[in-house]
């Protein structure tokens, strides 16, 4: 390997990373997307619309309709329509919840017969829709529970503890798993353009016709494309630990190290894309597209790893994201570091896929016309 | 018109000669919708719980055989309190119930009990989630009897199944990224090969060719949409439908040449198939990302409720889960067609008349 050759080719692609604004997907978009999708992903639901239609008129149901009033998860207004226009204003989305107290519900609860309350939710968004559902719930049992008779026979109550995110905070179980997207995807579209767009502008008959190697070539490519994003690790950290106040409680070598190995994975993702595709376009939309839907998926952000069953465990452990997740959110929230014997075995995944996917580059890439 | 029709042929077939293109829209628009619809569960399903029993195993063994599927994994029992800690550390147990000495002991002496639960947070909603089951199986065991009977119906998704809504998002998100992409791509390849400024020059109306040159990426977009939709929605997921599919269709119609719209905005303002994908990305993101199909618009951040109006996406979205799921009156609709077309109008306006030039 001639080094001084490797080097001249490794400044021309910085100059033409630079010159073709390229930089801007490099610097942009992994902060743009953390902005957005931190600030954007909600979880908890807060202000579901509700409408309470009470018939009976007595002073339970009117307690009943405050408790739903002072609660912070629900914007509630005590309508008195039929039910007919209440689930219209559903259809049209205007309402989430619909609550109706039927005629004598006081007198009958009073009396011990049991009344029947009626409530309809909004489930076209199922998550929304189940949490809705049990926030309802929770209210009305323990408006019921407080104005039961107090005789305590057999009650279990649960103390719970939350581990790793003791205030809940969507910020914290979000934004972490959010690195590991966003160093997936930004990466590996920048390296996806850096061969093919040579292939469709004809450029790579340079390549084809010069001395240089295959070897030199892709470490020429993948290089600047390495070290402009190594930034990044920085600056995402910088935005997750400021901006959302996400804690870190791990040792940041091990971040990011882990980091520098994830991001040479992605790198060979695209450098994969941009192998076995012709034109640019096919392989912007190929990469997004294998890139955004593991990356949330696997990434143990939206769904923990631990209740996946069957095919997507499987895919789970193919794709890098799951390993990377773990190595960052044991780094952010749990704080355990290399003394896990779990995260030196996933280090060592990591180190292996990278190593295995740039060898895997180099030889599916032909120095020749094809 | 029958210019209109050679143009729209001509891009056509140039669509179906790349056969790369072709396998990467198909894929799009089947088995990528697929494998989002199955795998974004984000209720809590499947969780894994690991329990330490210090009591003689009356009770405990009473409540762990209520902990079954769907909701969760058979428990694992650890055999002390420090090993349960570390497998919820290593992410391998989400919820850890620890029954200790004196559970048993005071449940039958006092008639109350208290059961310590370890959650793991990071997974926010699903262990909060099975904290309320939990709650309500440990609640049905207490003999506590309620006389209200609280009746909850889930209106249009009664399972709540986070496929039928999933695989739609996707598939409204995937149509939106390809008609943005590939309407760009069309013409920006000219303005690259120099090719654009002969079209130009010929004596056919430039307005035609964009016209003509943007409806067959439409084409293509409803015939993906076709596919998708009776493939994947009705095929592999079975999505009720409680409105007239032709609704959708219309209303697909015109979204479809709204992202077509964006995409001639970026082809206007780039000068290389390069600038087109940054572009996009860029715009793409935050569209997508905006619309509510990964988190309902209500619960976002006040300022980025405001920014999502602006977002065509969310009136496709809102008004195709309203024709799929809430079967609302097509007089109830006009508001996502007003808003589709409204916003597409005004960005194919701005991109006919900037690419209608010479360069």
């Amino acid at each position: 390997m001639k080094l001084g050759v490797v080097r001249a080719y490794m400044l021309k692609e910085f100059m033409e990373l630079i010159r073709s604004r390229l930089i801007t997907v490099v610097y942009l978009l992994p902060t743009m997307i953390i902005i957005l999708f931190g600030y954007g992903i909600r979880m908890e639901v807060t202000h579901a619309r509700t409408v309470i239609i009470d018939h009976d008129h007595s002073k339970l149901s009117a307690d009943l309709a405050s408790r739903f009033q002072h609660s912070k998860y629900f914007d509630t207004r005590i309508l008195s329509i039929t039910e007919q226009e209440a689930l219209h204003r559903i259809k049209q989305a205007k309402t989430d919840i619909l609550v109706i107290i039927p005629e004598s519900f006081e007198k009958r609860l009073l009396k011990g017969v049991g009344s029947e309350l009626g409530v309809f939710v909004d489930a076209a968004f199922p998550v929304r829709g189940e949490t809705m559902s049990n926030y309802v719930k929770g209210v009305i049992y323990t408006a019921a529970a407080e104005l039961m008779p107090k005789k305590q026979v057999h009650l279990i109550t649960i103390d719970s503890r939350n581990l790793f995110n003791q205030a809940m905070r969507d910020e914290d179980a979000i934004v972490p798993g959010l690195l590991g997207l966003i160093l997936l995807v930004a990466p590996a579209i920048l390296s996806a353009l850096l061969i093919v767009k040579e292939k469709e502008e004809g450029t790579i008959f340079n390549f084809f016709s010069s001395p240089v190697k295959k070897s030199e070539f892709i470490i020429a490519k993948l290089v600047p494309a390495f070290l402009l994003h190594s930034v990044n690790i920085f600056v995402l950290f910088l935005w997750a630990t400021y901006l959302f106040q996400v804690p870190f409680r791990g040792s940041f070598t091990l971040f990011w190290f882990a980091g520098e190995l994830y991001i040479v994975v992605s790198l060979g993702i695209g450098l994969l894309v941009s192998i076995i595709t012709r034109t640019q376009i096919v392989a912007i939309v190929l990469t997004i597209i294998i890139t955004i839907i593991p990356g949330f998926l696997y990434s143990g952000m939206l769904m923990p790893i631990s209740s996946m069953s069957g095919e997507s465990k499987i895919e789970a452990h193919i794709y890098p994201v799951m390993y990377y997740n773990h190595i960052i959110y044991d780094t952010f929230l749990i704080g355990q570091g290399l003394a896990s014997p779990k995260i030196q075995l996933y280090l060592a995944i990591l180190f292996l896929y990278a190593l295995g996917i740039v060898l895997l580059g180099s030889m599916l890439m032909k120095k020749e016309i094809r | 018109m029958r210019l209109f029709g050679a143009l729209v042929t001509k891009e056509i077939i140039a669509f179906f000669r790349s056969w790369g293109l072709v396998a990467v829209v198909l894929y799009s628009f089947t088995l990528d919708i697929y494998i989002a619809g199955k795998g974004i569960e984000m209720q809590a399903k499947n969780v894994s719980v690991g329990y330490v029993d210090e009591t003689g195993g009356g009770i405990s063994r009473k409540i762990l055989s209520r902990l079954h599927a769907p909701q969760f994994q058979k428990p694992v029992l650890f055999l002390s309190q420090k090993a349960l800690y570390d497998a919820i550390r290593n992410r391998e147990i989400m919820v850890g119930i620890l029954f200790d000495h004196d559970f048993e002991k005071s449940y039958e002496k006092n008639g109350h009990a208290q059961l310590n639960v370890l959650l793991d947070a990071i997974a926010s909603t699903q262990s909060f989630q099975a904290l309320q089951y939990l709650q309500n199986i440990v609640l049905n065991f207490s003999d506590i009897s309620v006389p209200v009977e609280l009746k909850i119906h889930k209106l249009f998704n009664p399972n709540a199944r986070t496929d039928w809504f999933m695989s739609l998002a996707e598939m409204l998100s995937v149509t939106t990224l390809l008609g943005v992409i590939l309407t760009a791509a069309v013409f920006v390849r000219e303005k690259e090969n120099g090719t654009w400024d002969i079209m130009l020059l010929m004596p056919i109306d430039p307005k035609l060719i964009i016209l003509a040159k943007s409806f067959s990426q439409v084409l293509i977009l409803m015939g993906g949409l076709v596919i998708a939709t009776g493939i994947v929605l009705f095929g592999a997921f079975g999505l009720p439908i409680n409105q007239s599919l032709w609704a959708f269709f219309l209303l697909s119609f015109f979204y479809a040449f709204t992202s077509a719209g964006i995409g001639l905005f970026v082809a206007a303002v780039s000068k290389s198939m390069l600038q087109v994908a940054q572009l996009s990305i860029l715009i793409m993101m935050p569209l997508i990302f905006l619309s509510g199909a990964w988190t309902p618009i209500h619960a976002m951040h006040p300022m980025l409720q405001e920014l999502s109006l602006i977002s065509p996406l969310r009136y496709y979205i809102e008004g195709s889960e309203s024709i799929f799921f809430r079967g609302t009156s097509f007089e109830d609709l006009w508001p996502y067609f007003a808003g589709v077309i409204v916003l597409g109008g005004m960005l194919y306006w701005y991109g006919f008349q900037k690419i209608g030039k010479l360069f």
